[in-house]
């Protein structure tokens, strides 16, 4: 293909990807910006002054909340899931195209019907409006998730090291700690990342199960573009989308595009 | 040599963890099962739940007697008819021009020089992005008084924000399809790359060696090659948008509203009446997406045995 | 059918030549093999005759008209390649008439070509078959049924066997050697298994590190090498020195009359193959030799035997010898192969 051919297409591509977020950028960085003006007529830290000031005390408070939530969702799913991925990975056993599929619905069924139906039951257990309800109604949708990551790592993984490491006599946990998982690091990395921003982006699931009592940062941007706070609605945007660029930039160095595509 | 191993860390490690043998269903079912739990126990129960909810009496909730009266209600009423309608319209829609552009976006990004391969990385950049983000961005670019109106007013392809079209709340959806489109494009487009990696290149080679022009064999080579995945990731992305609920929350219009939003707004309506009605409804889309989920499962596994996907 | 000219052909892959100055012609009906270890370069000159790449330097000629500027799809050149790769989602019968689709033939005459070649390529009632469904051999010949239905003026075909087992190969060879003698199809054939080449082609051309060594028919390349990396490619390994003085060559293991060599008295190599040299344990003419070491390799005996400072490989089907046993060895003249070209350094 000529250069200029691959020179417009490359720009198209990135144009088209980098135009929402330079819009958001903008409109963060605005202090006054009327229409029809292209540009604003007044920049400034406005909005992110509020964000991180004291004066949005809700926002951070939604931050911290939001980060809560996914770290604990991401730990317990990385945790419940190695072992899975590693029997998924390692091992033909029948009924693995059924786990497959058992494990494929989490993912696609939206999280509305789940939530809908699990909330009364919470609402019994007590654990609706807590943190402890989000957190379960998350891991419903990033366990699988992650044991698909795991799956894939352990696919690629070479058990004969620890067949290795036992020859040499080293004791079967220090296997596990020594062995396994420095090899397996960085693809458990990814599969805590990737739930860590599933359960990051959750926003209905939120909505139903913490009742309004637990506000993440989503809830909390839905609230502000209904006050019509642009800059401020922009500058959480970006704060919201930025976990996903580390997740992106950390899984694209680690294990190649391949990965992304089998999520989902 | 070695010390007595732990039942603990033999679960672990598996007794024969050297190839991928079969092991005692009994090793793979401990390390397996907890996930299974999980998801059979909140996601299963999450679902039976509600049906259970769905088909009970209200307020009573008399596990003995089942009722059909809120699936009933719902598909009798004309709301659901035509949310139902415009929800398949969007879901099709998206799934259509992203299939379309995502063919063509492989097929250049296959044939890229390594000088561009950072492109490969960019365009993967809106799978991650949460719904909302691209939402609140697209309100920004397509409301009347957003990004492009003013520049239609600057070119004077418009005189006020009134006349700009409308692309956000609107009725058919334009917005919400244009965010669906700039997300799943490259979830398809990455599935079509893998089975062009695979053996798109030679094939083609093969192509041109017995006789077939460019076209030919886009159209008798490439396009049977990544049917199979091209079929799939269209039926997951159809399911995806069908049940999605943030992006037509925010741009879509107050009526008809999506499928997902109306059975959001029966759940929470004021009239407790309207709950199961809503669950119901969410019933009825998970059972929408299962069918087209399984239908893509299918479909790469049929792909699978043809040797075309790794 | 037609002719095959390749022209001063230089290709580049990645900055690098792969392929230098080669010429070659192959002859209206010919069986050639383009012969030579991994990686010489020999796909990238089917590849080229395919027009699957492009060549940096030289000029192709199909059935005596220029082919540079021509698509591989216009080409009257088919290539079968090494790996099978039949199409998944066509059957056997779809898989074959592919090329005739993509020509717009559809109508009964394709049908019977289709027929015709099914039969000539021994696959006839697996028309409806799956490809996945198949064994290595019946692809590898569906594979060549879709190039042959095509009725090229030349036929590619690189290293179509080597991804079979020995059995399948030997059936295989004689297969192609049956269906290129019925058709008469001007083939260019990449092997890097030089019995497979000898066996099979009419002629033979031998590539070493992207350049054309020796063409020939295969009893030239075996019997008479152009070369020592020549003799070696084929099993040869005893090289012996001498002058060639009033149309005698002399050396110290044999003198052999030949009245074509240029007698200037400079250094010259010559070969003699392990399967020519005599060997008797008691006979009372030759050199003294001793024996270094013996192997039993099933229909022959490999034994290395040193004599006057040099060592001589000889394969016999006598077993009788071992180590350290006093022979005499003795390397027949009309054996000895004289290299035409001085002996620069050794």
């Amino acid at each position: 293909m000529r250069p200029i051919k691959q020179n417009v297409i490359s720009t198209a591509v990135i144009a088209t990807v980098g135009l929402p977020f330079v819009v958001l950028m903008i409109w963060s960085f605005s202090n006054r910006w009327f229409y029809p003006e292209l540009w604003p007529r007044q920049w400034g830290f406005r909005a992110w002054d509020y964000v991180f000031g004291t004066a949005g005390f809700q926002i951070m408070a939604a931050l911290v909340q939001s980060v809560l939530v996914a770290v604990v969702t991401a730990l317990i799913s990385v945790a419940i899931g190695i072992p899975a991925g590693r029997a998924l990975g390692l091992y033909e056993f029948k009924g693995k195209d059924l786990i497959s599929v058992i494990l494929t619905l989490p993912v696609i069924v939206p999280p509305l019907c789940v939530a809908m139906g699990l909330h009364l039951w919470f609402i019994k257990l007590g654990v609706a409006s807590t943190f402890l309800g989000v957190v379960l109604v998350h891991l419903t949708f990033c366990l699988p998730y992650s044991v698909f990551v795991l799956w894939g790592v352990f696919s690629n993984y070479n058990p004969d090291y620890e067949g290795q490491a036992r020859s040499l006599g080293v004791s079967s946990w220090k296997v596990i700690v020594r062995v396994m998982l420095p090899l397996t690091f960085p693809g458990i990395v990814v599969a805590a990342l990737f739930s860590f921003l599933l359960s990051w982006s959750q926003y209905l699931s939120t909505l139903i199960i913490g009742g309004g009592r637990v506000t993440t940062l989503p809830i909390l941007l839905f609230a502000l573009m209904g006050s019509g706070d642009r800059p401020v609605a922009a500058a959480v945007s970006i704060v919201f989308v930025a976990p996903a660029f580390v997740a992106l930039a950390f899984s694209a160095r680690y294990l190649g595009g391949k990965s992304i595509a089998g999520i989902r | 040599m070695n010390p007595e191993p732990s039942k603990a860390s033999t679960i672990l490690t598996g007794t024969d963890a050297r190839t991928r043998e079969s092991t005692s269903l009994s090793t793979t079912g401990v390390l397996v099962a907890p996930a299974l739990l999980v998801v059979v126990v909140l996601f299963g129960g999450g679902l039976v739940l509600g049906l259970i909810q769905s088909l009970a009496h209200f307020p009573a909730a008399d596990p003995d007697r089942l009722t059909f009266e809120h699936f009933a209600n719902v598909l009798s009423d004309p709301d659901f008819l035509r949310s139902l309608t415009l929800t398949l319209y969007v879901s099709t829609t998206s799934t259509a021009i992203a299939a379309v552009l995502s063919i063509m976006l492989a097929l250049v990004l296959i044939s890229l020089s390594v000088k561009y391969r950072f492109v490969h990385f960019i365009f993967q950049i809106p799978l991650t992005v949460p719904h909302l983000v691209i939402a609140v961005a697209v309100v920004f670019m397509l409301s009347p008084t957003g990004f492009f109106s003013r520049l239609a007013l600057k070119f004077g392809l418009i005189d006020s924000s009134a006349s700009f079209p409308l692309l956000i709340n609107d009725r058919r959806g334009i917005g919400i399809i244009l965010a669906y489109v700039w997300k799943e494009i490259p979830f398809i487009t990455l599935m079509i790359l893998s089975v062009l990696r695979n053996t798109g290149v030679e094939l083609l080679e093969v192509g041109r060696t017995l006789k077939a022009g460019p076209w030919q064999r886009f159209r008798y080579i490439t396009l049977p090659t990544i049917s199979p995945s091209l079929g799939a990731a269209c039926l997951i992305v159809f399911a995806y948008t069908f049940g999605a609920f943030e992006i037509p929350f925010l741009l879509g219009q107050t009526y008809p509203m999506m499928l997902p939003v109306w059975a959001y707004k029966n759940y929470s309506d004021v009239d407790l009446l309207a709950r199961p009605e809503g669950i119901a409804t969410g019933i009825i889309i998970a059972g929408v997406i299962i069918v087209a989920i399984v239908l893509s499962q299918t479909l790469i596994q049929a792909a699978r045995r043809r040797g075309a996907v790794s | 059918m037609g002719d095959l000219i390749l022209k001063n052909l230089t290709i580049h892959y990645g900055g690098e030549p792969v392929v230098n100055d080669f010429n070659l012609e192959v002859r209206n009906g010919e069986m050639v093999s383009l012969l030579g270890p991994s990686g010489a370069g020999k796909t990238t000159v089917l590849k080229a005759v395919a027009g699957l790449i492009k060549p940096s330097k030289g000029e192709i000629f199909i059935d005596g008209q220029p082919v540079n500027n021509l698509a591989a799809e216009k080409r009257s050149a088919v290539m079968v390649f090494q790996k099978t790769l039949l199409f998944p989602f066509l059957n056997v019968e779809q898989n074959i008439a592919f090329g005739l689709r993509m020509q717009g033939h559809k109508d009964a005459d394709a049908r019977r070509r289709i027929e015709q070649i099914l039969q000539l390529t021994e696959l006839t009632g697996l028309g409806r078959r799956k490809v996945h469904q198949l064994s290595g051999g019946q692809q590898q010949r569906v594979s060549l049924a879709r190039a042959l239905v095509l009725k090229p003026a030349v036929l590619l075909l690189d290293e179509p066997l080597s991804n079979l087992d020995a059995n399948l190969r030997q059936q295989m060879r004689e297969l192609i050697q049956d269906i290129q003698a019925e058709t008469r199809i001007t083939t260019l054939f990449v092997t890097h298994d030089q019995a497979e080449a000898l066996m099979i082609s009419h002629r033979v051309c031998l590539l070493l590190n992207g350049r054309l060594r020796q063409t020939g028919k295969p009893r030239e390349l075996f019997y008479l090498p152009a070369d020592p990396e020549v003799a070696r490619f084929f099993g040869g390994c005893n090289f012996i020195q001498g002058r060639v003085k009033d149309g005698v060559f002399r050396s110290e293991f044999a003198n052999v009359p030949a009245p074509q060599a240029n007698g200037n008295g400079h250094l010259r190599t010559a070969t003699i193959r392990p399967e020519d040299i005599l060997l008797s344990p008691d006979a009372n003419y030759g050199l003294h030799g001793k024996i270094a070491k013996t192997n039993f390799e099933g229909s022959a005996t490999r034994i290395w035997v040193n004599c006057r400072e040099n060592r001589f490989v000889v394969l016999t089907s006598d077993n009788d010898y071992t180590p350290g046993q006093k022979v005499r060895i003795h390397l027949p003249p009309d054996k000895i192969r004289i290299f035409p070209c001085e002996t620069e350094s050794v």
